[in-house]
């Protein structure tokens, strides 16, 4: 799971459509498959609400002036 | 000129030209005067490489004019040299001319028999020479072996501040509708300090444990211009950095390292821009929200469908559990009156025994003993009689008993049936009546969940 990403998930939530749509999973299989494919797309849409609140531009002197900032700040 | 030929025809009316000569003999002539040219070095690109079984052909060109060359292969390939369009080399040599013949056509030519590469040519060579030893070294690898994000967050961007690469890298971003988060390393692009420059952005960029991928752009020149892109330090920085690098440098036609060993090289920032985010994000939106509900549909449905089978199982054992029951209650009912009816009849019996011996024991004194044991006997045997009774009964309880346990419909619930219930409680037993009731609890064998019919109609 640490290594999910977008593209992994993507992949999985169509997988479990299939499996859905095939009409062969028991009952328990469906409600597990609709549980984790409900996960699935919620980190789907985290990740597309990531890059879907307006451009954010930064200069990487500035960023990593606030970046080292941060670190002093912490110390 | 030699005397013209008698067998000729004759020259043209008017004409003050000599002649007419046989072209055969004025194409020798030419030949012998071009050959007296002086022999010289010209310089300017070379256009049109091509090879026969014999020689090597290609023209010179600058920005005023051209000239068709030839060089012996021979000679071509003692020199060791590799010759591409757009080399710019230095030729020596003279002036030739192939007089043709009845069958084969006449051509021009600087017959070139030295040859060296040039200005540009120079760096073409060395850059040919780096090319093959990082191809050797495997560093046109490591980049493209690295997985490259669909939608990345954090986006790095190294270009010049004011070039015109950075308005077709956000162009491309809105083409895909990605509005993340986007870091421009901003660092000169053609200098001789725009090398380590570049390196160095590209390495404070990878050390951002944020940035996902790099896009390194820059818009087309002369190869002079994008040799900084052919740095080997670069290039090596590049090939070992721990996130994708997305090159567009130069146009279409150009070809400088930094795209051999780029996990992607591109022909336009633009494009470049879309191969680091490679989805449309409306698209994608449009796509998770139909795969959302297809989700929501299926777990619907299901527990629906679901519903209707447990249904009519749990009709099935319910019915039966509800007969032997209704039995057995029956079975309790009528043993409890049969006891009953046994005790009483017994006690009124003994009454008219006792008032009988009462009666007649002022009579038969004698006899008194006698008739009390008689009905001792007597009421031993009642109850004996009594007591199989009940006995029997028990035991028919007991078997009755266990036969309900077994159709318990908690047992049939610990298997994995669930019971639909409305709010009073009463088990319903039909989709139409849970779509009525619209608020039910499902029964599992550990506890209640509350229900509650979304849409009555949705599946009528």
């Amino acid at each position: 799971v640490s290594e999910r990403s977008y593209e992994t998930a993507i992949a999985r939530v169509e997988e479990i459509i299939r499996r859905l749509d095939s009409g062969e999973a028991g009952l328990r299989e469906t409600l597990e498959l609709v549980k984790e494919g409900r996960e699935l797309v919620e980190y789907c849409a985290t990740e597309l609400e990531a890059v879907g609140r307006g451009l954010e531009e930064l200069r990487l002197d500035e960023l990593v002036a606030r970046l080292e900032a941060g670190v002093r700040e912490e110390r | 000129m030699a005397e013209p030929d008698s067998t000729a025809a004759e020259g043209i009316a008017g004409s003050t030209f000599p002649g007419p000569y046989p072209v055969g003999v004025y194409a020798a002539q030419l030949k012998r005067r071009l050959l007296d040219f002086a022999r010289v070095q010209i310089v300017g690109e070379v256009w049109g490489l091509r090879h026969s079984h014999a020689r090597v052909y290609f023209e010179l060109r600058d920005s005023r004019g051209a000239l068709p060359c030839s060089m012996w292969l021979s000679d071509f390939e003692a020199l060791g040299v590799m010759l591409t369009d757009g080399v710019r080399v230095v030729v020596g040599g003279g002036c030739d001319y192939y007089p043709g013949s009845a069958a084969s056509s006449p051509s021009f030519t600087f017959a070139v028999s030295e040859l060296r590469i040039a200005g540009e040519g120079d760096l073409l060579v060395q850059l040919e020479r780096l090319r093959r030893q990082l191809h050797a070294e495997g560093l046109f690898d490591p980049q493209k072996r690295l997985a490259r994000p669909l939608l990345p967050r954090t986006i790095g961007v190294v270009t010049g501040e004011r070039g015109k690469a950075r308005d077709d890298v956000l162009a491309g971003l809105r083409r895909r509708g990605w509005e993340g988060r986007l870091v421009w390393a901003f660092a000169p692009v053609q200098d001789r300090h725009a090398a380590p420059r570049i390196a160095a952005a590209l390495r404070e960029l990878a050390a951002l444990q944020e940035v996902e991928v790099v896009i390194v752009a820059r818009g087309g020149g002369s190869l002079a211009d994008l040799f900084a892109f052919c740095d080997e330090g670069l290039c090596r920085t590049v090939a070992l950095l721990r996130v994708p690098v997305i090159s567009s440098v130069g146009h279409h036609t150009d070809r400088t390292l930094i795209d051999d060993v780029a996990a992607v090289a591109c022909s336009t920032p633009t494009h470049a821009a879309e191969a680091a985010v490679r989805i449309d994000c409306r698209a994608a939106r449009a796509d998770l929200t139909a795969s959302a509900r297809r989700l929501e549909v299926h777990g619907r449905r299901t527990i629906l469908a679901r519903a209707r089978t447990l249904a009519q199982l749990s009709r099935a054992p319910a019915a039966h559990v509800a007969r032997h029951r209704r039995h057995l209650h029956q079975l309790v009912r009528e043993l409890r009156a049969s006891a009953r009816r046994g005790v009483s009849a017994g006690q009124e019996l003994a009454g008219v025994h006792m008032l009988v011996l009462g009666r007649k024991a002022s009579v038969a004194a004698l006899e008194r003993e006698r008739n009390a044991t008689v009905l001792q006997a007597r009421a031993a045997a009642l109850r004996r009689v009594s007591d199989a009774t009940s006995g029997k009964r028990a035991r028919d309880l007991e078997r009755l008993r266990l036969a309900l346990a077994a159709r318990d419909p908690e047992r049939t619930l610990e298997r994995g049936y669930a019971l639909v219930q409305d709010a009073a409680g009463e088990p319903l037993t039909s989709a139409a009546d849970a779509r009525d009731a619209r608020d039910l609890a499902i029964r599992f064998h550990d506890g209640f969940v509350p229900a509650r019919v979304s849409d009555p109609e949705a599946e009528s």
